[in-house]
């Protein structure tokens, strides 16, 4: 092994690891040991590997990141709509049922609108169901927790989701924007979740009119109204907008 | 590692590490708080899944490696420029004069690597994994690894001369 050759090996090397173990390594260390050159550049090597790994290791960690984790703990095993093979079988139906939906209901490129919807079905399919931060059925103090912890509290609700029973809500954030979430039993034990996030938020905020579309396996509904844009998700029924919208 | 004490534990213990990680991948402070999140998220729901306890920390990077690969799929791709990574061509860096970049600086550096050696050297870095280590959190042969560190500390070293002209050679 030459000079070169022992350089190019040991630029791996990260002095106080484990790394002088890895067989190559080991032979380049032994030829550095006897080229006092290959010595210095190995002492200023070392010297900028410990002054590399300090700095990636010095970076500030956000504030709030572990409270926020600690939050979503509070989540509970969920009962999980689709494990039940009566709804595995209707869930087959609704697979059908989503590529002639797909025909009516185009989807759109990536985008952050969609990023963000991807993101809180994503949350409420992983999740099912919260054991949320407040339970209640009544909405008053859901809309003090929230506004306590500066989510959108003045969210409005639509006709068909003031009918519905609340069972509580939590405070969620998505790229560092808060992001309300406010759960209704649908009576028949499943849930429904309502996402309200600013809409300054958003770059594409979605049109005033709501918008349905299957993402994954909830139906969503999603509209802007004043300041803020509202994200309806929930297990897909055949007359979802008549309903809830 | 089931009950509330536990997983506060665990998020104690590694919360910082991935973030840091989340951080080198995304350079972006709510993506990375995103990340991390949803990796413990996950464990929240799977980690019981894990049958071996001194598993757990990789399979933690490990998992936020995949949510961070899911999210780039999702994303527009912009054209990355070459970066030259012949390492015998590169004068040597003054330690010293790394040290006075920032952290953060050092992090936006690192995303100007080319995307496929970020991960690698982030890892290489920030904890003492053993390169058979970072090869499983990645998900790629052993060589492979080394290949990706090495060619993804010459790009660095090429773009910290560039930032602060911190050659260790003296004046002629």
């Amino acid at each position: 092994m030459n000079r070169e050759e022992a350089k190019r090996i040991l630029e791996l090397y990260r002095p106080g690891t484990a790394d002088a173990r890895d067989p190559e390594i080991a032979s380049a260390l032994d030829q550095e040991r006897g080229d006092a050159e290959l010595q210095r550049w190995f002492e200023q090597h070392c010297a900028l590997q410990r002054t590399l790994r300090r700095k990636f290791r010095d970076l500030p960690v956000s504030a709030g990141l572990k409270a926020s984790i600690l939050a979503q703990r509070k989540i509970v095993r969920p009962e999980v709509w689709w494990r039940n093979p009566v709804w595995l079988a209707a869930a087959a139906a609704i697979v059908l049922l989503a590529g002639v939906a797909s025909v009516w209901f185009r989807p759109r490129g990536p985008d952050r609108f969609t990023e963000y919807r991807a993101r809180m079905v994503s949350t409420a399919l992983r999740v099912g169901t919260y054991q949320m931060s407040i339970v209640t059925n009544d909405m008053a103090p859901v809309r003090q927790f929230m506004a306590a912890r500066g989510a959108p509290a003045d969210y409005r609700l639509t006709r068909g989701l003031g009918e519905l029973s609340l069972t509580g809500g939590d405070s969620l954030r998505w790229r560092g924007h808060p992001v309300s979430m406010v759960c209704f039993d649908r009576g028949d034990k499943q849930m429904l979740y309502l996402f309200v996030l600013p809409r300054t938020a958003l770059k594409d905020p979605p049109p005033s009119v709501p918008e349905l579309a299957k993402v994954n396996k909830l139906l969503t509904a999603s509209w802007t109204e004043g300041d803020k844009a509202y994200l309806l998700a929930g297990p897909e029924e055949a007359d979802f907008s008549r309903k809830y919208l | 590692m089931t009950g509330d004490l536990d997983f506060e534990r665990l998020v104690d213990l590694h919360y910082g590490a991935l973030y840091r990680f989340a951080l080198s991948l995304t350079r972006n402070e709510s993506d990375a708080g995103d990340l991390t999140q949803e990796t413990f998220l996950i464990w929240a729901t799977k980690g019981h899944q894990l049958q071996d306890p001194a598993k757990v920390k990789a399979w933690l990077f490990t998992t936020l490696h995949r949510l961070f690969l899911e999210t780039q799929r999702r994303q527009t791709r912009f054209p990355h420029h070459e970066l030259d990574e012949v390492i015998d061509e590169l004068p040597p860096l003054a330690p010293e004069r790394v040290d006075r970049l920032d952290s953060l600086t050092l992090v936006e550096l690192l995303g100007r690597v080319d995307p496929q050696f970020q991960a690698a050297v982030a890892l290489f870095y920030l904890e003492d994994y053993a390169y058979a280590e970072i090869a499983g959190i990645l998900g790629i042969p052993l060589g492979t690894v080394k290949s990706r560190i090495a060619r993804g500390l010459a790009q660095l070293k090429h773009l910290l001369l560039k930032e602060t002209g911190a050659s260790g050679r003296e004046a002629p």
